[in-house]
């Protein structure tokens, strides 16, 4: 088919005489295209967010909290009881108690750093306290160095404030204190707590995710090898597989009655923990789903609109050009490329308000920069749009018979 | 009642230039009853619409009813139509989805009168054209020659001086045209000056005087009435 | 004439039903994402104490470490107190009110033994927090100042807990096992949420109040435990609570009634004087910066309106203009359709603004539809929000009167907007162009 085939300049041309319409058209297909790159990139942002794995067992996991209020509570005690009898029971995996669980929004972080002294920075990490068991009970895999063993592990008591000799910490947190080194060779190294208390690194491990999963640290963890003797503690279980939800309400039922002088609240799942922390860019996604959808009809609504009126208003021109032997596939062609020329203005247009949004994003609300193929991929979906949507005007038109050019009403 | 002298009327397109009325010429008197033909092109509805306020024009002067209407604004121009002029078209103009009553209420609407005000011209005027028992129907509803006769009646509703009629039986076919012609002839007699714009001769010889309109000018005058009175002028 | 033009609205509306249902249902749409956003942003930046919000100042104070600033970003204090600052500026009582508080929690025993214990939380605060903060009692009152020094066992309940123990009866006078220890009942809380609960916004803008009210001094005497952000730049020096009771940990949150600019300038020189004597002293090695925020300042710095709230509502007004667009080429292609009627009625003496008038109304009955539509679909979206955030956003979704007006005066403004250049082009049509027979 040849371009004079094409009438793209009558098509043009009777366009500009009818500004108004085309260039509302345009716009709308503009600010649709804007909002929904910039919302296509907001949700696969999130999605990737949501996809990064905490390094624990979160679906054979769950957590309990225990709070001692009877006066002469002994902690220590209460707590080995409670171990034991947590690791007795058939179907747990392990057992630990833990002074903040991974993606559950609250936690402990501490800076350290390589060189002892006030005066050098630290890094953020997130520290939890846990016994030789930690291992297993979290799911992780040692990949350097050793594990904690039962000598190693201390009593933390209320207020005390000093350090293990030992850590164990995330692959992560290794490379970003020692950028310079393989992370394999990090093991046996001395970091520094509180400015200048050494720990000797003694194992490294695969992954472990910080209990807040929108800090920028969230991939930096460090297993302190030491049990708390407090009032308010919190034990973690990870299960045999499909065993959590049966062993639920038999762990906290246990741990109630087992001791009066204490309460048992906080039962939660991993999973739940995920629900809760991920609960707001799940609903962002959500949110501009539903908007999106209802955007795309909005907009494809109105371009059926606009040209169903068009083609009413214009049915005596095309009925003669019908008499005068165009085809009803010229016809079709017409409004189809019409509507073509129309969103190609608007998918320009939109393209550089995707990028004016995006910039404001960035400078509001510090989102990320677009990446560039979602505007070309954009501007394509937009021109579908705009064709499924003329297509049923358009073929309307093309089936108006030639004989209304004859017709005086 | 009207008189226009050298009115002069032009469509300008980006290229063409179209003399629709040349020093056009022509005085109505008060009772009277003009028919105006001529071929199409010649600019019988530009004069209808210059008649009736609907169009602006570009040189001469109109004076209606005495009074000389080329500096009016369009407020005071929407003003003078409603009070003075009644129209009738070719395709009856009745708006469809109001019944009768409404449609001979829009102008009177727009006069303001008291709500018993309008309902007793709107009963009369349809009394006149025979249909007040049909008040509550559609246009639809109606015959062609019915709905011209509503349109009449909304016409007269306002009880103008003045009649302006653009083919108004061209719609129609002759029977029902020569009774629409009756009962302009009617309305007529009880005083309103009619001015009729129509390619059907023989409707035209039935008016009181005859122009004939030809390139924008009036270029003849037909009956002998008319030869007398322009003789006398 | 208003009825005239009304009714031929109707009719109009009428005669093109799908037309209309389209125009109707793109403002709608707009109004009810715009509305749902606007709901939601209008609550969380709402002034939570309208009548005294200008004369409530949060205290912070630069106590941070000597080589690193709070905050990277900006130059800001502190936003908490560290327990020394806390008992230090109460001691000096320099404004009319003030009151330093925290959070923690503790568990309850109630008396009847078939009654569970319970953890519950706790405000830890001082006698001048009620008449501060006005809260509305349902029985008995705060405790006085004594109380706060003498370190009585004195509380008062919310209405919730009031119910859960005492069965809703008044319970000023009775005791209750707190922690183990015997506390008398003095006030029980009348329902009391402020949104955003401004007091302490650092452990959640929108969270509810604490379930008990105690004397801020009890966290000592008591050993209660944080709840809530603590931050450090330096370990405790020492071992135990009182330690870290005294180290450079913040966790303590400060409020302060001023009554006029003078008395807020009089305080904060008393802050600068009070930090000048800490230097002398070896702390506060960080150049002064000491700040009084009132209510509004403190919840713009502390920024409780959510990104992603302020990023849609955005979006939704983008949304909104869309629709409304879209009801401009709608209307325009209705008016269009009707040019012969209003040709027809210039020609009967309708002036261009009778036409105007009659297009308006019509713009705005159609407008008005959407808008009641567009705040049932707000409410829906409210819900759906309520659904997907959960209980967090539970004081967030719900509209008030203020909201409606806005609503439907959102809906009448933006289709009248809408409508203008439809109408005009309609009533600019000339009356001589629609009166020939096509």
């Amino acid at each position: 088919m040849s371009a004079s085939n094409l009438e793209i300049g009558p098509i043009f041309r009777a366009l500009m005489r009818n500004k108004v319409g085309a260039i509302l058209i345009a716009i709308q297909i503009a600010i649709t295209m804007t909002i929904i790159v910039n919302s296509v990139f907001i949700i696969v942002e999130r999605s990737q967010k949501m996809t990064r794995e905490s390094g624990i067992d979160e679906a054979n996991t769950f957590h309990i909290g225990s709070s001692a209020f009877a006066p002469n509570f002994n902690h220590q005690v209460s707590i080995e009881q409670d171990l034991a009898l947590l690791r007795a029971l058939p179907g747990v995996v392990d057992a630990i108690q833990i002074n903040a669980v991974p993606i559950s929004g609250s936690g402990w972080s501490m800076s350290l750093q390589t060189q002892a002294g006030a005066e050098y920075d630290g890094i953020g990490s997130a520290i939890y306290m846990v016994d030789e068991n930690g291992l297993n009970a979290l799911d992780l895999e040692l990949i350097a160095g050793e594990a904690f063993v039962a000598s190693d592990i201390r009593w933390r008591q209320r207020g005390q404030t000093d350090w293990p000799e030992q850590a164990i910490i995330t692959k992560a947190f290794a490379e970003k204190l020692f950028p310079d080194s393989e992370w394999a060779s990090v093991a046996g190294k001395t970091i520094y707590i509180n400015d200048n208390e050494p720990m000797i690194i003694k194992g490294i491990v695969d992954k472990l995710q910080a209990p807040w999963v929108g800090w920028d640290n969230v991939e930096h963890a460090l297993l302190s090898p030491e049990r708390l003797a407090f009032p308010t503690v919190r034990y973690l279980i990870r299960t045999e597989p499909g065993m959590r939800d049966k062993l639920m309400p038999e762990v906290e039922q246990a741990l109630a009655t087992s001791n009066k002088g204490r309460i048992v609240r906080g039962l939660r799942t991993s999973a739940e923990d995920r629900e809760r922390s991920y609960r707001g860019d799940s609903a962002m996604i959500k949110i501009l789903t539903t908007v999106m959808i209802i955007l795309t009809v909005v907009t494809a609504l109105g371009i059926v609109g606009l040209a169903s009126f068009s083609v009413n208003r214009r049915k005596k021109q095309i009925g003669t050009r019908r008499a005068l032997g165009a085809s009803q596939g010229a016809i079709l062609r017409y409004f189809m490329l019409e509507n073509f020329l129309i969103s190609s203005v608007g998918v320009a247009f939109g393209a550089a308000l995707t990028v004016g949004l995006n910039v404001v994003l960035v400078n509001a609300f510090s989102l990320s920069a677009i990446d560039w193929f979602y505007i070309p991929i954009g501007m394509i979906t937009l021109w579908l749009v705009g064709q499924l949507a003329v297509y049923g005007p358009a073929k309307k038109a093309a089936n108006i018979a030639p004989a209304i050019a004859t017709r005086t009403v | 009642m009207l008189k226009m002298m050298d009115v002069k009327k032009v469509f300008r397109t980006d290229t063409v230039e179209t003399h629709a009325l040349r020093d056009f010429n022509l005085t109505v008197d008060e009772g009277d009853f003009v028919a105006v033909t001529g071929p199409s092109g010649s600019g019988k509805t530009t004069f209808l619409n210059i008649a009736g306020l609907l169009e602006t024009f570009d040189g001469g002067q109109y004076q209606l009813d005495g009074m000389d209407v080329s500096h009016l604004n369009d407020k005071q121009r929407s003003q003078l139509r409603n009070e003075k002029i009644g129209f009738i078209f070719q395709s009856f103009n009745l708006i469809p989805d109001l019944d009768l009553f409404d449609n001979v209420d829009v102008p009177l609407r727009y006069r303001g009168f008291s709500s018993a005000e309008r309902r007793r011209r709107i009963e009369q005027s349809l009394e006149l054209v025979g249909l007040a028992n049909r008040m509550k129907h559609l246009p639809a509803q109606l015959s062609g020659g019915q709905q011209q006769r509503v349109a009449i009646a909304r016409a007269l509703a306002g009880e103008p001086r003045f009649l302006l009629a653009d083919e108004p039986t061209g719609n129609l076919d002759s029977k029902m045209a020569q009774s629409v012609m009756e009962l302009l002839q009617e309305i007529n007699r009880n005083g309103t000056t009619i001015v009729m714009v129509t390619h059907d001769s023989e409707l035209a010889q039935q008016a009181k005087r005859n122009i004939y309109v030809r390139d924008g000018k009036v270029s003849e005058l037909h009956s002998v009435a008319d030869l007398a009175a322009a003789a006398s002028a | 004439m208003f009825g005239y033009y009304l009714k031929l609205a109707l009719k109009s509306i009428k005669r093109n039903p799908i037309l209309s249902a389209l125009m109707v249902a793109a403002i709608a749409l707009g109004i009810g994402s715009s509305m749902t956003t606007i709901t939601v942003n209008y609550l969380m930046s709402a002034d939570p104490i309208p009548e005294k919000s200008q004369q409530l100042f949060y205290v912070q104070v630069d106590s941070w470490d000597p080589t690193s600033p709070y905050n990277d970003d900006n130059n800001d204090p502190p936003n908490q107190l560290t327990w020394t600052e806390a008992t230090n500026l109460m001691a000096a009582k320099k404004a009319k009110r003030q009151t330093a508080m925290a959070k923690s929690g503790a568990v309850i025993e109630p008396s009847n033994p078939d009654d569970k214990p319970f953890e519950a939380s706790i405000r830890l605060t001082f006698a001048d927090f009620f008449p501060m903060f006005n809260t509305p009692f349902l029985y008995g009152n705060g405790w006085d100042q004594q109380s706060d020094l003498a370190r009585d066992y004195v509380v008062v309940l919310t209405r919730e807990i009031n119910d859960k123990v005492f069965g809703g009866e008044n319970s000023v006078g009775k005791n209750i096992v707190i922690m183990g220890q015997n506390f008398r009942v003095v006030g029980v809380l009348d329902h009391w949420q402020p949104v955003p609960k401004f007091y302490d916004v650092n452990n959640g803008a929108f969270d509810e109040t604490e379930e008990l009210f105690m004397p801020f001094y009890l966290k000592e005497e008591l050993e209660l435990p944080n709840w809530g952000n603590t931050n450090c730049w330096k370990s405790p020096e020492g071992e135990g609570f009182k330690a870290f009771l005294r180290s450079e940990c913040v966790n303590f949150q400060m409020w302060v009634e001023l009554e006029n600019s003078q008395q807020e300038a009089e305080y904060l020189d008393f802050l600068n004087s009070y930090v000048s004597e800490q230097k002398a002293l070896g702390r506060f090695a960080r150049p002064m910066n000491n700040r009084l925020s009132d209510v509004m300042e403190w919840m713009e710095n502390q920024q409780v309106v959510a990104d992603d709230a302020q990023i849609m509502l955005w979006l939704s007004f983008m949304f909104l203009a869309v629709c409304l667009l879209n009801t401009i080429g709608l209307l325009l292609a209705k008016f269009t359709g009707k040019s012969a009627e209003i040709g027809l009625r210039r020609a009967l003496g309708a002036t261009k603004s009778n036409l105007f008038i009659q297009h308006l109304v019509e713009t705005a009955v159609i407008g008005l539809c959407g808008g009641v539509l567009g705040l049932a679909l707000a409410l829906l979206g409210l819900q759906g929000i309520g659904a997907l955030y959960g209980s967090f956003v539970e004081h967030l979704t719900q509209l008030d009167f203020t909201l409606v007006v806005i609503g439907l005066g959102l809906s009448l403004v933006a289709s009248i907007a809408a409508g203008l250049y439809p109408t005009w082009r309609a009533c600019n049509i000339a009356p001589a162009s629609q009166l020939k027979s096509q």
